[in-house]
Formats: structure tokens, C-alpha cells, sequence
């Protein structure tokens, strides 16, 4: 964990260039290969009738049983939290971020049930979540800071990996990645926004988008970091190889977990 | 057997998967281009029909109404702003913006039909087509730089290519993002999201079908490339006569399929 809260995201995200490492496109396959090891241990060769879902909502709960951002309100809140951020990135002016991400997101998934609970929430639960909302975006907006676009910002980017056969499936969505994979030096950073306060959860979060993103593009990225728009922490971890392993063992340790009670 | 070659998604890979694909690729020859017409002409329909590798990967299934949305406008927004920054250097941001204000701008000239993108964007609101500028923007990020990192010279598609199937009221489309061109032929990549599925080859043999139809003498290219960012992949199919015969045999089978399930919602 290397920076206090009041800086700036996009200056953390900067850095000191003249210390960034070569950019390590070796690693991938050694992540793969251990990762592809430990299924085998785990499940054997059989096929399952359904994947193992692995993704940074599991890492972020893992041991800590049901927190607040499992109810349906705190994923709403999560979710319009996300889109306003979108919005943010792409230099788009956002008037009233409850209005304007819940207006993107109707035109997004017209169909999404969370948006249907939303509606039917009575004009006391609408005010409070309306606030809610406010509060957490004024955060945001005071710890980001503009985000240049020769950086190469793009924002809810997936990654899916299959494992084992199919028996396992790791799936990631980080918020923001900017930077590109093909300079000589690593220059990929990624960005979690949560609207929980940060924990433990949340380092192995920075962790899996970590690894995730090494396995996506076989390219090891520069810094992970995670903001919660919540309390405005910011924490950011330079990416490297014990970093990486740390990954593995995090999702290792959750498969194991289901595989005993399988 | 047509074959497809898996490798992961790094630019090494990628361009040994363009320098070794095959330089002796197939033909199509008027010969050829009848005898798929009438295997068409043989399964009739009441409409004019349409197929492309998402119908042969859905094995005939008729796909859902389309509707725009962010998600579906991004390819070619994407795609656009892609091209327009490879033309004038800029961010991808303003030439995601430049895209949008002349996809209005023909809307408001009155040239975009109702249903078109340029008359959907015309409607939806301010933060909508902010969602659209950061899905498009995410898509044509993308495609640069799964083709920054290419040695040969490469292209942004200008289109997809279409080919009508004649006389048989067929219109065969294949999607496709980059050109890359070597002085032994051409070889296409497209870009899709998510991860490959148990389909991914016979929809790359699809699009493979159709960009050899639709090329002016016939000739398939080097490789058909599928790029699955999401999951780090990159499937490919060589232009072989093998592999060109094997996507027109899925089109004419998804044409009976598709004519099976319009006869069952008939029923």
C-alpha cells in the first residue's frame, strides 16, 4: 500500500516514470500453468456439470460471509455509482449522477431486474438512495481527477478465463485500465471503484485484477489500485511476480474451499 | 477435417499466425458461386434472407429484434473513430466525438431513415450517448491495439463485406475489423467480446465464405483471424478450398434450419 488518501488518482496512477519496470511478458504462462495445476489437484479430470465461478465479488467476500454490498439496494447503488464513472471518463458532463447514470443505464439494459427493484422502491427509499448516490459521486469526483485520453482509458473491461477444462471459470470486470501493453516499459494501471469502505477483501480484489489482467493480455501490468467512493481511500500496489503469486493463492484457496464442500 | 489453430492473444503470436498462414489459398470460381446459388435457390423462402456467422454459430436460430444500444452501436462507432485516428491523428475520445456529431448531422440533414443508427442516436438522451462514447471508445481502444503491435501493414475495415447470393434472395454477410495486407495476400481479423465458444470455428469458416464471395476474383485470404480480447485468444482458419467449402455447407444449413423454425412458428 503506498499512497495516502487526499492525492490525486490519475498522479498515483502516474507515478515516477523514470522507475517503471520493463514490461514482463513471461509471466503469464507460469501463472496459467500453476493455476491449471492446482484445478487439476482439486477437481481431477472429471468434468463438472458447471463451471466454477470465480470473480472479484468472490475474492472480496472471501471468509467475511454476507456484507452490506450484497443486498440488492447496495448493488444498485454500486451499479449507478459505476455508470456515472463511465461517464466521468469519457469526459461526459454529468448533471445529476443519479438521474444521468440511471438514464445510461435504462438505455443500457433496458430489461436489468435490478433496474425494476429500483423502480418499485417507495419516494422515502428513492430520496436516500438519490443521496446516497450523490455523496459517493462527489467523493469520486474529488479523488479522480480528469483523466487524460492519450492515456488509452477504457472502463468495465472483462476478462474471462477458462480453467481445467472448463471446470473452472475466473471472470473479472475492472473498472478502468489505462495505458497500453506494447511500450517497452509497463504502462497498464487499473482501477477498482467500490462503494464499500476498503478491507482485507479488497486487497485481494486488487490482486485478482491483477492477474487477470496478466493472463488477458500475457502482459504483466505497471500498478493496481482500488478507490471506494465510499470513504475516498485510495490504495494502489505496484504489480509484481510475488504479487502475482499471491493471486493464485487467493483463487486457489477459494476453489479448494468449494471443491471440499462439493 | 478443416483445422483451427488456437494461440494466445500477444502480438508475437498473432503475427506468426499471419506470417505462416498458407500463401496457396482457395478459388471460387463461377463454378462454384452457381452451384452454392442453387443449393440456395433450393430452400425458398417467402422473404428476402439474410445470414451471417452469428445465425451459423446459433445453428439457424432466428436471432431476437434487433434493437440499438450502446453495446450494439460500439463495433462500428469503434470501428470508425478507429479508422478516423489512423487518418488524423487525434485521442480516440475526439474522434469518438467527431463520429457522433456526423452520424447527427445526417440525421438532422434528414439522410438517416427511421431505424438507422444516425436516427436512434438523434433520439436517445445526453447520458446515453455518453455511455455510447465510453463503449465505443472502449471498442476502438481495442481493436488498436490488438493491431498496433502488428509488423505487417494493416488496415481498419472501411465495412463489413456482403454478398448476394443471385437468384436466391439470399444476402451473406461477414463481419470483419482489420486488414492486414502481405505481399502474399491478405489476411482478417475480427474482433469479437467474451470467449470462444464450441461454434467459433464454424463462425470464422462463415465469415471466411463470405469475404472470399465477395472479393472481385474469387480469392479467399491467407487467414481468418478471430481475436477474443476478454479471454486473451485468437482462433484462425486458413483460406483453404477445404475450409471455404466447409462455411458454405453451415450457410445452407443454417438457411434450412432458419426455414425449419420460421415453418414451426407458422404452425
Amino acid at each position: 500500500m503506498t499512497e495516502p488518501a487526499p492525492e490525486l488518482l490519475i498522479e498515483v496512477l502516474r507515478g515516477d516514470r523514470a522507475r517503471r519496470p520493463r514490461r514482463d511478458d513471461a509471466r503469464a504462462a507460469g501463472l496459467r500453468a500453476s493455476l491449471e495445476d492446482h484445478v487439476f489437484e482439486i477437481f481431477g479430470p472429471p468434468r463438472r456439470e458447471t463451471p466454477v465461478v470465480v470473480s472479484s465479488a468472490t475474492l472480496r467476500g472471501s471468509g467475511h460471509g454476507f456484507e452490506l454490498f450484497d443486498s440488492t439496494l447496495s448493488r444498485a447503488r454500486g451499479h449507478v455509482i459505476s455508470t456515472a464513472f463511465r461517464l466521468l471518463v469519457a469526459h461526459v458532463h454529468v448533471e445529476d449522477p443519479y438521474d444521468d447514470a440511471l438514464g445510461a443505464w435504462r438505455g443500457e439494459r433496458p430489461d436489468d431486474e435490478l433496474l425494476s427493484v429500483i423502480a418499485h422502491l417507495d419516494d422515502d427509499q428513492v430520496a436516500r438512495l438519490r443521496a446516497d448516490v450523490t455523496s459517493h459521486f462527489a467523493t469520486l469526483t474529488k479523488g479522480l481527477g480528469p483523466i487524460p485520453s492519450s492515456w488509452w482509458p477504457r472502463t468495465s473491461q472483462r476478462a474471462r478465463q477458462l480453467l481445467g477444462g472448463g471446470n473452472v471459470q475466473l471472470r473479472d470486470v475492472v473498472d478502468l485500465v489505462v495505458g497500453s501493453t506494447h511500450h517497452e516499459v509497463a504502462s497498464v494501471a487499473l482501477v477498482d471503484i467500490t462503494t464499500s469502505p476498503l478491507g482485507a477483501g479488497a486487497e485481494r480484489v486488487m490482486r485478482f485484477h491483477a492477474l487477470m489482467q496478466t493472463l488477458r493480455t500475457s502482459v504483466v501490468p505497471l500498478r493496481t489500485s482500488i478507490f471506494s467512493s465510499a470513504t475516498g481511500e485510495l490504495w494502489t500496489l505496484d504489480v509484481d511476480a510475488e504479487l502475482l503469486m499471491r493471486a493464485v493463492g487467493d483463487v486457489v484457496e477459494t476453489l479448494t474451499r468449494v471443491g471440499a464442500s462439493s | 477435417m478443416s483445422s483451427l489453430v488456437q494461440r494466445r492473444l500477444t502480438p508475437r503470436d498473432v503475427g506468426e499466425l499471419i506470417d505462416a498462414a498458407p500463401v496457396d489459398v482457395a478459388l471460387m470460381s463461377e463454378e462454384h458461386r452457381a452451384s452454392l446459388a442453387s443449393r440456395f435457390r433450393a430452400v425458398p423462402i417467402p422473404d428476402h434472407r439474410r445470414l451471417d456467422a452469428w445465425m451459423v454459430e446459433q445453428a439457424g436460430r432466428p436471432p431476437g429484434p434487433f434493437a440499438w444500444s450502446p453495446v450494439t452501436v460500439r463495433r462500428i462507432l469503434g470501428n470508425n473513430a478507429a479508422r478516423r485516428v489512423m487518418r488524423t491523428p487525434d485521442t480516440i475520445l475526439n474522434a469518438v466525438r467527431d463520429e457522433l456529431a456526423d452520424q447527427l448531422l445526417r440525421a438532422v440533414k434528414g439522410y438517416a431513415r427511421p431505424g438507422s443508427l444516425g436516427h436512434w442516436l438523434a433520439g436517445v438522451s445526453h447520458p446515453v450517448l455518453g455511455l455510447i462514447t465510453a463503449e465505443a471508445i472502449n471498442w476502438a481502444t481495442q481493436t488498436l491495439q490488438c493491431a498496433e503491435g502488428l509488423d505487417h501493414e494493416w488496415r481498419i475495415a472501411s465495412s463489413d463485406v456482403y454478398y448476394d447470393v443471385a437468384g436466391a434472395r439470399t444476402t451473406l454477410r461477414g463481419r470483419r475489423d482489420v486488414v492486414v495486407d502481405t505481399d502474399s495476400g491478405r489476411v482478417i481479423i475480427r474482433i469479437r467480446s467474451g470467449q470462444p465458444g464450441k461454434s467459433a470455428g464454424p463462425g470464422l469458416r462463415s465469415d471466411l465464405v463470405v469475404e472470399t464471395l465477395a472479393h472481385r476474383e474469387g480469392l479467399a485470404p491467407r487467414r481468418y483471424l478471430g481475436l477474443w480480447p476478454d479471454a486473451g485468444l485468437v482462433l484462425g482458419v486458413d483460406g483453404s478450398m477445404e475450409n471455404v467449402r466447409a462455411g458454405a455447407r453451415d450457410f445452407v444449413r443454417a438457411a434450412v434450419a432458419q426455414r425449419r423454425h420460421g415453418v414451426d412458428r407458422a404452425a
